[in-house]
């Protein structure tokens, strides 16, 4: 038995207080002052017993109406199996399509069950569709569910954790439609070269991927400011120039970050260098935290760290607001990452000559460009091995939401206090019957 | 004859405050239509013999004077000092019933109507009546003066307490000097052995004793039908029952207590009256007195 509204069942307490309260109470016999007690004879109070036993069967009628109609407030749900078979009998399903296949309906491909009801999800990608999809099937009332990915299902515009995210009580159909082209050219990005900036061009034709640069009209603009001793401003330079040799992203005019070398004390001018990151603040803008994602990520840089003996000693790179980037031998950050005045801010242990420098300025612009999405662009399909991987049947109806239920029990309860009311009213119509008799038996006494 | 019209109600004369006012309209109902004197000639003595005369009292012929001389003689009384009564009357809590809020008139109140006019009727006759009642005590005597004193201080009288029936007619008893008259107003719910004696006693020193057993209508017939806790007025006792349940076994007991004292009433030679106090004080007094009347 479920319950939709719970909270109404402490109404079946109120019942009970009338009931408590009516046996309870003593009646105190009212004080009567007389001549003398010696020609009466002790007998039992009658008129308390009896007022119980008589009004009884109406107090517990009442007390029964109160209660079930309480019962029926509280939304009661038997889950019978009958209820579970008509509710495994229906299918309620999402249809996920891309926006090539947005005029698609997928094929009954051998479903038996009533369709109870359809929504059709499209979106940006496959993924924010299957996503929705999840949360409006939550909502839904009980039956078994599933999505039907309705796509040429081309690599990339699903992954092993766009599954993973779906519970495993939704099952998942995936139809392929359309036909992905042999080839295709799109814009891969700007890169950043010694001195100039190129536009790459992608074309994907099969399982090849070439590509073609050409010089772009823009001023090459680096966009990372070094903070460092004013004798390591050559080596400085060296490492920039060796990363714009090996090609970076351009990233976009607004983004730029900001490295401190915090180098330990004995060089003399330590204090400079630590003022540079004192208006460090909390990660507030997303493509800070985006950057410092993919500089977690970045697997030269943890490489690099890893050999790199000790961290930064100061603790407070080690707290909130910094997040470390890559730890070093000594378990503390190599660099850590905070926002500053609307740029990212990056302090670094090593020094200027250490490889851990250059390796950070790379990952430093790439993380801050926005790398090209050629996921649109991609012409091969997800193997059919894949696909039958991903691929499950609904789940029978488990333990519902109770709040997607559509018809409860609660009319039969209402139809229970109506019946009572009933009896309620006939039993209280016939009592004065009996009070006129003792009413009459207490005039001929008199 | 009145008629029962013409007779005061209870609920009529507790209204009325003034006591001397009540016992003369009670009185004024009770001896029209009597003849003669209840109470005239009892203390006479003999003095002399007279020619019967036509119209004298058959009752004062000496038959025996007549079968001797063939002739008819009349016995002439000499009036001595006027008869002496004592009127006890019962101040007990038990006849403060039913309490004030519940009824017009308490037992108490109906008792001390009853005990004036009473007086007022003695006295009326010119004889000494006295009263004894509370911690009260007026010896008796004769005279307006003497009532007035009398009805006062039976209005300065209240029900409350316990009070000995028995011990207190012992009292009166005791100080009447002379034979004479003893009116016991009460419930007689008292020891009933010891006021039997007392009363006994009181009629071997040649009282005569008059009884007037006051109870009111709920006492006898204890009418209610719910539960109550029945609080002795005298001793503050409580009994929490259910006087429909109670009933047949109360008015079965309260027979049997009403039978006893009528019973060894008439067995001693005492008058015996039972008043229920819904009955007009004049129309149960006059039933007394028309019994001595006809004596």
């Amino acid at each position: 038995m479920f319950w939709v509204n719970p909270l109404a069942l402490f109404a079946v307490a109120a019942a009970a207080a009338p009931v408590l309260i009516h046996i309870l109470i003593q009646r105190r016999a009212e004080r009567f002052p007389f001549p003398t007690l010696r020609f009466l004879q002790p007998t039992r109070l009658a008129s308390i017993r009896r007022h119980v036993l008589e009004d009884a069967p109406l107090l517990v009628v009442r007390a029964a109406i109160l209660s079930v109609a309480a019962l029926a407030l509280a939304g009661p749900l038997l889950l019978t199996a009958s209820r579970r078979e008509a509710w495994d009998r229906r299918l309620v399903r999402a249809i996920v399509v891309d926006g090539d296949s947005a005029a698609a309906v997928p094929d009954r491909d051998g479903e038996q069950r009533t369709v109870l009801m359809q929504r059709q999800f499209a979106g940006p990608s496959l993924a924010d569709g299957i996503r929705r999809a999840v949360l409006w099937l939550e909502t839904t009332p009980p039956a078994r569910r599933a999505i039907v990915i309705v796509s040429p299902l081309p690599i990339g515009s699903i992954t092993h954790s766009d599954v993973a995210a779906v519970p495993t009580g939704i099952g998942l159909r995936f139809q392929r439609i359309g036909t992905l082209p042999s080839a295709r050219t799109a814009e891969g990005g700007r890169l950043l070269t010694s001195d100039r900036v190129r536009s790459r061009e992608v074309t994907l034709t099969g399982e090849r991927t070439s590509f073609r640069d050409t010089d772009a009209d823009a001023v090459p603009v680096w966009p990372i400011d070094v903070v460092s001793a004013d004798h390591d401003r050559e080596v400085i330079d060296a490492a920039i120039a060796a990363v714009r040799s090996r090609d970076v992203w351009v990233a976009p005019p607004d983004r730029r970050a900001r490295l401190v070398l915090v180098a330990p004390a004995d060089r003399g001018d330590g204090a400079e260098r630590k003022d540079s990151t004192a208006d460090a603040s909390p990660i507030q803008r997303p493509w800070i935290a985006d950057a410092i994602a993919r500089m977690t990520r970045d697997p030269d840089l943890r490489a690099v760290a890893i050999r790199f003996k000790a961290g930064l000693s100061d603790r407070r790179f080690a707290v909130s607001p910094w997040q470390a980037l890559a730890i070093a031998a000594d378990g503390r950050p190599l660099a850590a990452a905070a926002e500053s005045a609307d740029r990212l801010l990056v302090a670094s242990a090593a020094g200027a000559s250490s490889l851990a420098t250059p390796v950070l300025l790379r990952s430093i612009a790439n993380a801050i460009a926005s790398p090209p999405d050629l996921r649109r662009a991609e012409v091969m399909p997800i193997n059919d091995e894949v696909i039958r991987q991903w691929s499950r049947l609904p789940a029978p109806v488990g333990s519902p939401r109770i709040d997607t239920v559509e018809q409860d029990d609660r009319r039969w309860l209402w139809l229970a206090v109506l019946v009572l009311l009933a009896l309620e009213t006939w039993m209280r119509r016939a009592q004065p019957t009996a009070v006129e008799r003792r009413a009459e038996e207490h005039a001929r006494v008199a | 004859m009145t008629s029962a019209s013409d007779v005061t109600p209870p609920e009529v004369l507790a209204q009325i405050a003034d006591l001397e006012l009540v016992a003369r309209i009670v009185v004024e109902g009770l001896v029209s239509g009597l003849h003669r004197s209840p109470f005239h000639g009892y203390s006479a003595e003999f003095s002399q013999y007279r020619h019967y005369r036509p119209g004298d009292d058959l009752k004062y012929v000496d038959w025996k004077l007549v079968a001797r001389t063939d002739r008819v003689y009349t016995k002439q009384f000499r009036e001595t000092t006027n008869m002496a009564s004592a009127i006890v009357l019962d101040t007990s809590g038990s006849m403060g019933f039913p309490v004030a809020d519940r009824a017009p008139m308490t037992k108490y109140r109906y008792a001390a109507i009853a005990a004036a006019a009473l007086a007022y009727l003695i006295s009326g006759q010119g004889d000494a009546v006295g009263l004894l009642g509370g911690e009260r005590y007026v010896a008796a005597r004769a005279g307006r003066q003497h009532l007035r004193g009398l009805l006062a201080a039976l209005s300065s009288l209240s029900a409350g307490g316990t009070w000995s029936v028995a011990e207190n007619i012992r009292r009166a008893s005791e100080r009447l000097s002379r034979r004479g008259l003893l009116l016991v107003l009460s419930d007689f719910y008292d020891d009933e052995e010891r006021t039997r004696a007392e009363l006994k006693r009181a009629a071997r020193r040649g009282h005569e004793i008059v009884l007037f057993q006051i109870l009111s209508r709920e006492e006898i017939e204890l009418p209610y039908g719910r539960d109550l806790e029945f609080a002795d007025l005298e001793t503050g006792r409580a009994l929490a029952i259910n006087a429909s349940l109670a009933r047949r076994s109360y008015t079965d007991a309260m027979a049997s207590f009403l039978e006893r004292w009528h019973g060894r009433a008439g067995a001693e030679g005492f008058h015996y009256s039972l008043i229920v106090t819904d009955t007009p004080p004049a129309r149960a007094l006059r039933q007394f007195l028309l019994a001595r009347v006809a004596r």
